[in-house]
């Protein structure tokens, strides 16, 4: 526990972890700001099905904000805080003094990869709690109103409504399963990190997982392969369906399965490289 | 000294993996097509385009032309782009070639046609490989394609082009995918200059298209002001040329707005380099 406390220590007083939740909460309100001023009585489209008003609850801003930061953003703050871990430690030099102390290696990476995951956590929780807190003060807290495009049509609006408490319920289960829906990013940021003493090569391979897993997602005739991969617009879309009536839970379970196994295999190949790795840096 | 830059390219395996990349991409692809149900519809783009594989040989380069425009092919250009000068510091021996008597112009110069010319070989392989890969699957026939803008429930827009009038729209919709393809290029060559790592003006030129998709009314709302003015959002307009008569709204405006780009980037990239202290 001492080792992660340590880490802990060392990585709040960097700027760059600040600095990256500080921007994300900025941006977050932001788009607060630009929506009230310019377009709050239009809906916006949450997800592959989803639409809302933004001007009817302050609940509508949370599930903008996740649609909007979940393509590049979030992916990025979670590579930046994975892909600095050891690399970041190896760029400094300082690697090779903090393995010197008795503590086994796997215990370092494991400290370093808890404290990366809580500023990971604590950066979806930023854009979520930031984007609420002004949401509501622009909109106000009523109940939650989301149509459902899929299922409507000229002569039927379906939509599903949320008291304001109910939301918050759904909000949170969506919010954990966005989180795990970035693990896959998150684990091959860091084995990433455990192989270069180039932290930006960390971060940039992070998200290069997310682009051109997407990327082949989007190939007309690769559909095949769309279920297995580890970033699918589809997969970062799932948790829309915590906001339907009744609930879409299909899919959930298939990708945090497939989350799992990335994240096995990505996590045990920077185990295996870290543990015997020379460290020069 | 553009042919001493040319085979020094050439010869390097990096060139060849990425051609070799894209030709398993397109190969990959028409396989995929073809094993997973060719005779289904597919949708092609934001218009959509709905397109039946196995009809004719032609479907197979637009689909590829799509699905590589917005990533696989930015990533070629920053390759060959970002490589150029940041390559050559990497190796350590940019300062001996700028120790020949050849003004740092000139170098730059012809750094620049080489990988302009791997780039257009980059982009111009794609379709050409899919096409040649589809027709072997799916034969020379003429395309047809569904304009799904202007089909409705009554009523169903085909439209039907000959093989050579086939040609000639994937000819001028590649050109157009080429020019969409300066901004990142130019970007990519200056951040080459500024750098001694490769990797990041390679990395520095894929995120330019990504910060450009990312600015994007459809994903992030109230940034719609923004959109006419991205580097990279318009790059798949060349779709219309395949509706009939083909829209070409916001063509010319999205080229123009390329020179631009391009005129900026080049121009940083040029002052920037005529000033360097070269250190490696």
């Amino acid at each position: 526990m001492n080792v992660v406390a340590l880490e802990y220590t060392k990585q709040a007083r960097r700027p760059r972890g600040l600095i990256t939740l500080g921007v994300l909460g900025i941006l977050t309100a932001v788009l607060t700001l630009v929506i009230s001023v310019s377009r709050a009585t239009i809906a916006e489209r949450v997800g592959d099905f989803g639409s809302v008003v933004s001007n009817t609850s302050g609940l509508t801003m949370p599930l903008i904000a996740l649609s909007a930061t979940l393509l590049f953003l979030l992916p990025l703050a979670v590579a930046i805080f994975a892909g600095e871990t050891v690399a970041g430690e190896a760029a400094w030099g300082s690697l090779r003094y903090l393995l010197a102390r008795p503590v086994p290696r796997w215990r370092v990476l494991a400290a370093k990869a808890a404290v990366a995951a809580a500023f990971s956590i604590a950066a979806v929780l930023v854009v979520v709690v930031v984007s609420l807190g002004t949401g509501v003060i622009a909109f106000g807290w009523h109940a939650l109103t989301v149509l459902d495009l899929q299922h409507t049509s000229p002569f039927i609006v379906a939509s599903a409504r949320f008291p304001p408490l109910a939301a918050i319920g759904r909000l949170g289960l969506a919010t954990a399963f966005v989180l795990a829906t970035l693990t896959s990013t998150f684990a091959f940021a860091l084995m990433l990190s455990t192989f270069t003493v180039r932290p930006f090569s960390a971060v940039a391979g992070g998200v290069g997982l997310s682009l051109f897993s997407r990327a082949l997602d989007n190939v007309p005739g690769l559909h095949a392969l769309s279920p297995w991969l580890p970033v699918t617009d589809s997969g970062t879309t799932l948790w829309t369906g915590f906001f339907t009536r009744p609930m879409q839970t299909a899919g959930l379970a298939h990708l945090l399965e497939v989350q799992a196994a990335y994240v096995a295999v990505f996590l045990a190949v920077a185990l295996a490289r870290f543990a015997r790795a020379d460290i020069l840096s | 000294m553009i042919a001493v830059e040319f085979a020094k390219q050439w010869r390097r395996p990096r060139t060849l993996l990425t051609f070799a990349a894209l030709a398993v991409f397109t190969i990959a692809l028409t396989i995929s097509l073809d094993a997973s149900g060719a005779g289904r519809i597919e949708r092609v783009g934001d218009i959509p385009l709905l397109v039946v594989p196995d009809r004719s040989g032609f479907s197979v380069p637009v689909i590829a032309l799509s699905s590589t425009m917005k990533f696989f092919l930015p990533l070629a250009v920053s390759i060959f782009a970002g490589e150029s000068v940041a390559g050559e510091a990497g190796w350590g021996s940019l300062r001996y070639a700028l120790a020949g008597p050849v003004s740092r112009t000139r170098y730059l110069f012809s750094k620049l046609v080489v990988a302009l010319g791997f780039s257009v070989a980059a982009v111009v392989f794609v379709p050409v490989t899919a096409l040649a890969v589809g027709t072997i699957a799916f034969g020379w026939h003429p395309f047809t394609a569904i304009d799904g803008s202007s089909s409705s429930a009554l009523h169903t827009a085909v439209v039907t082009f000959g093989a050579g009038a086939a040609l000639g729209r994937l000819a001028v919709g590649t050109a157009y995918v080429m020019g969409g393809m300066t901004s990142i290029f130019a970007f990519a060559l200056l951040l080459s200059t500024l750098t001694t790592r490769p990797f990041a003006a390679v990395a520095g030129g894929v995120g330019l298209t990504i910060v450009s998709r990312v600015l994007n009314g459809d994903y992030l709302p109230g940034v719609s002001v923004l959109n006419p003015y991205m580097p990279n959002n318009d790059v798949d307009l060349w779709q219309h040329f395949f509706q009939q008569p083909a829209q070409t709204a916001g063509m010319v405006h999205f080229l123009l707005l390329q020179i631009v780009y391009v005129a900026v980037f080049l121009t940083i990239a040029w002052w920037w380099f005529m000033r360097k202290d070269i250190l490696t």
